[in-house]
């Protein structure tokens, strides 16, 4: 069952003179299982409507359906903190949370919240960290010690060790450098390829987004512009061009091998399988 | 006398390990350089002492021939000026004038030639009509724009950007990158830039690659690009362009274009001779 917006609008100091729509009407759904990109200039309300998704904020008006439960705008829910377990956020720049003496005890934060003892929290720690790929030699020290892409990471392992279904991050790569974002995409790769976890992500990085995302949501002033298959998307110039979205580089390089009359396949998406596909016509 | 001269360079924020570690380059004026590097190389620590908010452990650096140190810092001030990564923490006015009157203030320029001063340099970089605007309300290229223009109108000779565009979305990004390489094109002004963005790298002229707080290139970005295995050893992306001619050379075929167009054209006439 996907995850469905249904007429959801949501509006930021509601009935204040500098009351904000942010979210429009929208209307959509996030299939399970998948990795899908949410794009669109600052602004635009995406993390307003990924905040949605664990129920951090309520619909004005409209509702959502995610995994067995109904957020209806304006009815008092009792399943949130059990919503909360299941569908996990990471913050921009989540590393700023990072608050505990070690990072064995940061990660266990989470578990404990939700009232698992000493031992089973070190357990879900445990495991979470080793997901995220950190070793039991950086456990007792201070998170203020790792770089910038492990302090994340750590901060990525405090949401897994709940082990939610549904995970979202907003922002994961920014402000890391280009290895310290690899290690994050190959992360959330692997949370959707090995543990079939469905992977939401806010990102501005469209190259990645065309890599690795299944599907996009491209949003504009707090309205759903495009949602599909991000192929469909970006294959369409004449679609990236009205929605003044950026091109992929690749992409850039597929529409020009095109127009000088090599064959170029639409579902491929790596340099390498581009490459490939050429080298066979030049010879 | 180079513009900018980093002379055997150190500095630790901790008593363990050096941040900079025995630093020296050369930057000479009216050029548009770049400093990379992976988080925690020293590049903005490297900024941060040429700007003088941090005082070297050990060597040297000037500027035009004045030592950066505190009691120069009045005619260091005078030559250069920053523009930091986060637009919303370098605001002081309440308006976008007013905020490019606090520098004019500052250096007491006379408050009947500050409209005029104002008005050219918000013209400069396109913000001639929001200048009763809120910094606050404006988008981050815009108020990266209005940081720029403050920086502009107190006329430094050199400008450092100091991951100016890291935080900026994809069109706020190339709207900057596009006015920072305009900019570089006037030679009254020397331009060094922190930055993580290999694409940025490309429109500079010369470039310094850190690593672990010590040297490790200083060249132009085509000749440091052409040797991505040494920048992977040390963390560093490799441009778009650089990637595809990797792939093509392993299938030997041999590309050498600067842009994608270039690498088509050449693609074509390999097919055409086959």
């Amino acid at each position: 069952m996907p995850i469905s917006f249904k007429e959801l609008s949501y509006v930021y100091d509601l009935g204040m003179p500098y009351a904000h729509k942010a979210l429009d009407d929208i209307n959509l759904d996030i299939q399970e299982g998948k990795i899908t990109a949410v794009i669109g200039e600052t602004g635009s309300g995406k993390s307003t409507l990924v905040e949605h998704l664990n129920a951090l904020l309520l619909p004005t008006s409209g509702r959502l359906e995610i995994l067995d439960h109904e957020i209806v705008a304006n009815q008092k829910h009792r399943f949130l903190k059990q919503l909360r377990k299941e569908v996990g956020l990471v913050f921009q720049f989540s590393e700023h949370q990072l608050f505990e003496e070690t990072i064995i005890k940061d990660v266990m934060f989470g578990p404990k919240n939700f009232g698992f003892t000493e031992e089973e929290c070190k357990k879900k720690a445990v495991e979470a960290l080793k997901l995220v790929g950190i070793g039991p030699e950086y456990y007792e020290i201070s998170p203020l010690e790792l770089s910038g892409g492990q302090k994340r990471r750590v901060a990525i392992a405090g949401i897994l060790a709940i082990n939610p279904q549904v995970i979202v991050l907003d922002e994961p790569t920014a402000g890391l450098d280009p290895v310290g974002g690899k290690e994050i995409i190959n992360l959330f790769i692997g949370l959707n390829k090995k543990l079939n976890k469905t992977i939401i992500i806010v990102t501005h990085d469209n190259e990645m987004v065309y890599n690795y995302c299944d599907n996009t949501i491209v949003l504009a002033k707090g309205k759903v512009e495009y949602s599909g298959l991000t192929l469909d998307l970006f294959n369409n110039k004449e679609l990236v061009d009205k929605l003044k979205l950026l091109e992929p580089q690749i992409v850039s390089l597929k529409n020009e091998l095109r127009e000088n009359g090599f064959k170029v396949s639409d579902n491929i998406r790596t340099i390498n399988e581009v490459v490939e596909e050429i080298s066979r016509q030049v010879r | 006398m180079s513009f900018i001269e980093v002379k055997n360079v150190s500095f630790s924020y901790s008593e363990t390990n050096n941040a900079i570690d025995d630093v020296s380059f050369n930057i000479e004026k009216g050029t548009y350089t770049t400093i990379i590097g992976h988080n925690g190389s020293g590049k903005s620590t490297i900024a941060k002492l040429i700007a003088g908010l941090l005082t070297p452990k050990a060597g040297e650096i000037f500027i035009e021939g004045v030592k950066v140190c505190e009691e120069n810092m009045p005619t260091i001030r005078k030559k250069l000026g920053i523009v930091f990564q986060n637009p919303d923490n370098q605001f002081i006015g309440s308006t976008v004038k007013d905020d490019i009157a606090f520098g004019l203030e500052n250096r007491r320029v006379e408050p009947s030639k500050m409209d005029d001063i104002i008005l050219e340099y918000a013209s400069k970089v396109g913000l001639t009509g929001l200048l009763d605007k809120e910094p606050q309300n404006m988008s981050g290229g815009q108020k990266q724009r209005v940081a720029i223009a403050g920086v502009l109108a107190m006329q430094p000779n050199v400008i450092i950007f100091d991951e100016a565009t890291s935080m900026l979305d994809p069109k706020a990004r190339k709207e900057i990158k596009t006015f920072m390489y305009d900019l570089s094109k006037n030679p009254d002004f020397t331009i060094v830039s922190i930055t993580h963005d290999i694409e940025e790298v490309l429109q500079s002229e010369e470039c310094i690659v850190l690593n672990n707080g010590k040297l490790f290139m200083q060249d132009k970005p085509e000749n440091v690009f052409k040797h991505p295995e040494e920048l992977r050893k040390i963390n560093l992306d490799i441009p778009f362009i650089e990637l595809v001619k990797e792939a093509f050379a392993k299938k030997k075929i041999k590309v050498n274009a600067d842009n994608i167009e270039g690498v088509v054209k050449q693609l074509c006439q390999y097919r055409s001779k086959n």
